[in-house]
């Protein structure tokens, strides 16, 4: 919040105007409030999974933690298999990531680059099957999986999720605001549509690729309602379903090791996030400058 | 949580309505067993496939009686499988059903086997009791709320009624007699004493009132203030009896001596509030994660002094095949050994369901130690079924617990917001009014 030297004030491309110093302090306190909202929670999972039991419900809360401990994630690891867990979640968000990921590029490069009857007609499908709520299938779903056998099945957790409308949608909006001239050009070189794909629009569209790709892996992974109905064994179990063996049918809650146990889901999201996020940045902003 | 539990109702919903048009169900397919993990010292024999509710602490209890009955015998092999919590279970029961794979035997709560029975997804154990597994074996008052018809569709399990559990240390500090309140009145009379103690920085409150669920305790207190739920089926939540409970809640929350707590017995544990109602399958885990002396009590009376039974039995799925009801049979068997069903309670806190578990040596010597855990069973002669409504009516429990919210948040008038239950469980009776005088009525 230092005052801005006059050599980098030159330095600037002209600014209509600067704005005054109070409309600025304002922004920074809304900037920081924000910062906080989103921070908050996160900061208070961490310190509550760090926490030993009596601090966690302490009244006036402890908002500084003076006692470290790593008991709780040791009670979360007694308690469940993490470890299969999270073996479970990595593949199937990896798998299914891929999956979903390779169906969308597929079905938006279609939907932009080729021409087949009822294409307007076939899109608005997809844009339909965006609006229907994913927990409206769920019974179909559950149905046609088991009869397949592919309950409790790593198939049987991924394949029904593979499909992803708002992958495609994102994708297919991406790729009818790159240059057709490139695409040609490309044609008159002599790629066919896959080279086209791989060589000339996916580089193009790197950051919304990243961007879907970070979208989708965290959506897997946080999947809860469809991986506790679809498995049964332990063996089976993705982490989100696996943090409800932690808690108890009776009796008091553990919220330390809840927490532990939230804070070992959360991780890995937030370390893709954290570095995928420059790539996000851009690709949303380059979304929005060209519409 | 919210979300997760209105669509798995859904789904739950649809499984129902798909038992319930028996078209594409037949009651005596055969269905198959969901997929598993056999460990290969257990291949060969036939293998039982057990949904059930419990995790933490129980689970670990029941996974390792489990793991002693397969070392027991070599013909069986049973697979517990963890499937959440109660409702989730029989959901997932639902689900399973209308996927023509079933689960051999599962857990279903107080208020979730009544559907499977009405929709005729239940094996009667009849033609399964042997020497040792038979009604006379179980607590009379648990197994009869099994039995309809003549033929017995629910063994007592992991069966529960509330106490009051009391912070022994508070009440000493308050200058309160070392017993929990015989009465909500002597509670009442009680509660400034409790609040002039300080606990993490705030006048201790006397009791939390539970946010979901915790219709299952007022039911018990309905019966306590001289009313019901139901009558059979006819409704009379409106009426005076459970208006008076409802009265009395609202004004010691408003008194500042209660709450509403979306866990109690966590707030309890934690030393945030004196006392709680909570199921005697909490006595455990209470004691082990309190810091100071937990006293556990018969749950207060008024005019009356009853009090619900609850938690969870065994049903056995109609479904399965002959042989692996035959199975599931020796395992049910198992679980009532009275040294079996005492361990059970000595490391849960859930009623001895056998009746001989209770001269069991292990269970004879944590009373004497603890007497926090023979008092269920002394309080067991109180115990009373639920009424109709809220084991017959689907989601009758919902509509009572968001009845409740509204007086423990918001202050609303318990005569009326009663009334408005009233209606809405109305509608839910005449739902199931017909299958309830075919199959329930003796």
């Amino acid at each position: 919040m230092t005052p801005v030297t006059t050599a980098a004030e030159r330095g600037r491309p002209a600014r209509p105007q600067r704005t005054p110093r109070p409309v600025r302090a304002v922004q920074y306190v809304v900037l920081v409030g924000v910062a906080a909202l989103f921070l908050g929670p996160l900061y208070w999972l961490v310190t509550t999974s760090l926490k030993p039991a009596d601090e966690i419900y302490q009244a006036p809360p402890e908002f500084w933690p003076t006692t470290l401990t790593w008991e709780n994630f040791e009670l979360a690891g007694q308690a469940a298999p993490f470890d299969l867990f999270f073996l479970n979640s990595t593949f199937v968000t990896v798998v299914g990531t891929a999956l979903k990921v390779m169906n969308a590029v597929l079905t938006a490069y279609a939907f932009v680059y080729l021409r087949f009857p009822f294409k307007n007609v076939l899109f608005l499908g997809v844009l339909g099957a965006m609006m229907v709520p994913g927990h409206v299938v769920l019974l179909p779903n559950y149905l046609t999986v088991a009869s397949l056998g592919w309950i409790n099945t790593y198939a049987g957790l991924i394949i029904p999720g593979i499909g992803s409308a708002f992958a495609t949608f994102l994708m297919r909006q991406h790729f009818r605001t790159l240059p057709r001239e490139v695409t040609d050009a490309a044609s008159v070189d002599g790629a066919g549509h896959l080279r086209t794909l791989w060589q000339v629009v996916l580089p193009m569209s790197r950051p919304m690729l990243i961007t879907v790709l970070v979208i989708t892996a965290v959506e897997e992974w946080n999947q809860f309602v469809w991986p506790l109905i679809v498995t049964n064994t332990v063996q089976m179990r993705t982490l989100p379903v696996g943090l409800l063996l932690l808690k108890d049918q009776e009796g008091p809650t553990n919220w330390g090791t809840i927490m532990a146990g939230a804070a070992l889901v959360l991780a890995p999201m937030l370390v893709i996030f954290f570095v995928a996020q420059r790539w996000i940045i851009g690709g949303i902003t380059a979304g929005a400058v060209k519409g | 949580m919210r979300s997760r539990r209105s669509f798995l109702a859904l789904l739950g919903v649809a499984g129902a309505a798909g038992i319930a048009a028996c078209g594409f169900r037949s009651p005596d397919a055969v269905y198959a067993q969901p997929p598993g993990v056999v460990p290969p010292q257990y291949g060969g024999r036939e293998r039982v496939v057990f949904w059930h509710s419990y995790s933490g602490r129980n689970g670990k209890v029941l996974d390792e009686i489990v793991g002693r009955f397969n070392d027991s015998q070599d013909d069986v092999y049973v697979e517990a499988q963890y499937q959440g919590s109660y409702d989730d279970t029989a959901q997932k029961v639902a689900a399973s059903l209308i996927a023509s794979q079933v689960p051999d035997i599962a857990i279903f709560s107080d208020v979730t086997w009544e559907r499977f029975y009405l929709n005729d997804a239940l094996e009667p154990f009849d033609a399964y009791f042997r020497p040792g597994f038979d009604p006379s074996v179980y607590e009379p008052r648990l197994f009869g709320e099994g039995v309809l018809q003549g033929r017995s569709w629910w063994i007592p399990f992991a069966r529960s009624t509330p106490l009051l559990y009391f912070n022994r240390d508070a009440f000493a500090e308050a200058g309160l007699p070392d017993r929990a309140p015989e009465t909500w009145s002597e509670l009442r009379e009680w509660a400034p004493a409790l609040a002039r103690v300080q606990s993490a920085g705030r006048s201790l409150r006397s009791l939390a009132f539970l946010k979901v669920d915790g219709d299952w305790q007022f039911q018990g207190n309905v019966w306590q203030f001289g009313g019901a739920y139901s009558n059979g089926l006819d409704i009379t939540i409106d009426e005076d009896g459970a208006v008076a409970a409802g009265e009395w809640q609202r004004q010691l929350i408003q008194d500042g001596f209660g709450y509403m707590a979306s866990s109690v017995t966590t707030d309890f544990a934690n030393g945030l509030v004196a006392m709680a109602q909570d199921s005697t399958g909490a006595l455990r885990t209470v004691m082990e994660n309190s810091s100071f002396t937990v006293g556990a009590a018969f749950v207060p009376g008024e005019v009356d002094s009853a009090v619900a039974t609850g938690g969870g039995g065994i049903g056995m799925m109609r479904n399965a095949s002959p042989e692996r009801k035959q199975a599931a049979a020796v395992f049910l068997a198992y679980l009532a050994r009275p040294e079996i069903a005492a361990h059970w309670t000595v490391e849960t806190g859930y009623l001895p369901v056998v009746t001989a578990a209770q001269q069991e040596p292990a269970l004879v010597d944590l009373i004497a130690q603890e007497p926090n855990y023979g008092v269920a069973i002394r309080q067991l002669p109180r115990a009373r079924q639920q009424d109709a409504i809220r084991l017959y009516g689907r989601n009758a429990n919902v509509a009572i617990y968001t009845g409740l919210q509204q007086i423990y948040a918001d202050n609303a008038a318990p005569r009326d917001v009663f009334r408005s239950v009233a209606r809405r469980l109305e509608s839910i009776a005449d739902e199931v009014r017909r299958q309830y005088e075919e199959k329930v009525r003796p």
